[in-house]
């Protein structure tokens, strides 16, 4: 069972360093909520369902996207129905109107939550999280808690098989757990009590095991991977930055966009 | 020289009355091979966790009596200092496993990476450690997707590439088959032939007694007998103390079949031989 949610590949997108990527998606999440100007927005997205188009992604990003649809549908019908800068119909079917201001007004915040998706998509679907993890700790990040968010990911899979484990166990002392949903609610409970020891169990284990690795000592490591950020990175960091700097200046500064 | 000293070591868990260790003392040189053996909650895991100072230091409870382990008396450093001199291996071998590393190789690194040890050294120490294992063709699989015997294997690389003067091992075969039994008992007597000392807290009194130079029997946290495995096994009263005995042991004494000095067989060839002999 696969928890993370990142595709393996190898392409120029994959090979950027975790902290570059973070840096592009942070940009466009911040770019889409400061820039109001729909072109812009659809600027924005277009960029980061390239960025996914080029790491091979956008086939695991498309029913995260299809999930969104409701979403943006709402505010489309909201936002056209009630938006108080209503003035112009656009449709109409009989005492209900969907006005052109909310549509558009519609229309934005729609851009702007699949800009919020996308971008996000590009930490979660391209980026090892362990990758991830180890570039914060490089910088600074406490490496318990580094560790804590790499081992969750790797971890939780093992609870999962460990249920299965004591279900089967059960199972095969005569436990029902199939049939009615009432029969299955049942037999969640005789599980509980198993699985949160045997997690107990594993989890002081496993700080015994980290302990005589000499993680307790809370200094500053050492890694054995060098980091490699590959220069067209730098690049996109600061074109990244760059375009942050002028769209904040475009909107507050000359009230453009 | 004695690479570890415990003295009236008394150690008692944090809400319980009974000592869990009762005035154990002994010593052991380096290079030793010592099995540590004795019935269930005799203190056998409780002794490997004093080894390494996780008691006090993790568990906490009431401590006293000393342990002094490659010059370093457990008290007065911390579990992560101890630990470069003495490595401890637990019974399961997956929960031993970090999790925070996606290849065998970078398991091994991870012990290194927080010990600080510098970047150049790393490829050394981790190509040794697989190789002294056996592990070097698994270096670039998933740590998870490995057998038990191989895991556990993994465990004493990873513990192994810290150096350590000494390992111990808390009954590192029980969750394993036989073939992966056999694995990690090569695993060590390759590591005894490089010259650190092991302590092993072993059932298996059979393979033990294969290859251990001392035994250190343990009752109810009290050291029982702590002698050379022929001469341990020939004392009569191991059972009342609820010590195991290797099969052939008991076998021979109930057929009066003994070596010339005395003592009993210790495997089952040269029980074979003096049978074959003795009905000649």
């Amino acid at each position: 069972m696969r928890l993370s949610l990142y595709v393996e590949g190898d392409g120029w997108v994959h090979r950027l360093d975790p902290l570059t990527k973070v840096i592009i998606a942070v940009s466009a999440i911040a770019l889409t909520f400061i820039l109001t100007n729909l072109v812009a927005n659809g600027a924005i997205l277009f960029v980061s369902l390239a960025l996914l188009t080029a790491a091979g992604a956008l086939r695991r990003a498309l029913p995260v996207f299809a999930g969104a649809l409701l979403l943006a549908l709402t505010f489309f019908i909201i936002q056209g129905l009630v938006y108080p800068g209503n003035r112009t119909v656009a449709v109409a079917a009989g005492p209900v109107a969907l006005y052109r201001e909310g549509l558009l007004v519609g229309l934005h915040l729609a851009l702007r939550l699949y800009n919020i998706l996308s971008a996000t998509l590009i930490i979660v679907l391209v980026t090892h999280p362990t990758h991830l993890v180890e570039a914060l700790v490089r910088r600074g990040l406490s490496p318990r808690f580094g560790y804590v968010l790499m081992a969750v990911l790797q971890i939780i899979p093992t609870m999962a098989d460990q249920t299965k484990a004591i279900m089967d166990a059960q199972r095969s002392r005569g436990m029902e757990t199939e049939g009615k949903l009432w029969t299955r609610i049942k037999a969640f409970i005789p599980l509980m009590g198993p699985l949160v020891t045997s997690s107990l169990i594993s989890t002081e284990e496993r700080a015994l095991a980290l302990e005589v690795r000499g993680f307790g000592d809370n200094a500053r490591p050492t890694f054995l991977r060098e980091e490699h950020i590959p220069g067209y990175g730098i690049v996109l960091r600061w074109i990244a930055l760059a375009a942050l700097v002028s769209g904040i200046v475009m909107r507050w500064g000359f009230g453009w966009l | 020289m004695a690479v570890i000293e415990v003295s009236e070591l008394r150690y008692r868990y944090p809400n319980t009355e009974k000592l869990a260790l009762d005035h154990i003392s002994f010593s052991v040189e380096k290079g030793e091979l010592v099995g540590i053996v004795g019935s269930n909650l005799s203190g056998k895991s409780t002794l490997c966790a004093a080894m390494v100072g996780l008691v006090p230091h993790f568990y906490k409870g009431a401590f006293g009596g000393s342990v002094t382990v490659s010059g370093m008396n457990v008290r007065e450093h911390s579990v992560g200092e101890v630990s470069r001199k003495v490595g401890l291996v637990f019974q399961n071998p997956f929960t031993q496993i970090t999790g925070a590393k996606l290849t065998v190789y970078e398991e091994v690194a991870f012990g290194l990476e927080h010990a600080g040890v510098p970047r150049e050294e790393m490829p050394r120490r981790i190509d040794r450690a697989l190789s002294t294992l056996g592990l070097a063709d698994l270096a670039e699989r998933s740590p998870f997707a490995v057998s038990g015997g191989q895991m556990q294997r993994l465990a004493i690389a990873s513990v192994l590439a810290m150096e350590p003067e000494i390992l111990v091992l808390d009954e590192p075969t029980s969750q394993l088959d036989p073939a992966g039994t056999s694995e990690v008992f090569r695993a060590i007597l390759t590591l005894r032939s490089e010259g650190i000392t092991v302590l092993i807290a072993e059932h298996k009194v059979e393979r033990l007694a294969e290859v251990a130079d001392r035994m250190l029997a343990i009752e109810k946290g009290r050291v029982v007998a702590f002698d050379a495995p022929a001469r341990l096994f020939n004392r009569a009263d191991l059972a009342e103390h609820g010590i195991a005995i290797p099969s052939v042991v008991s076998v021979c004494r109930s057929l009066g079949v003994s070596k010339e000095d005395g003592s009993l067989p210790l495997s089952v060839s040269d029980a074979a031989k003096l049978l074959e002999s003795a009905h000649a």
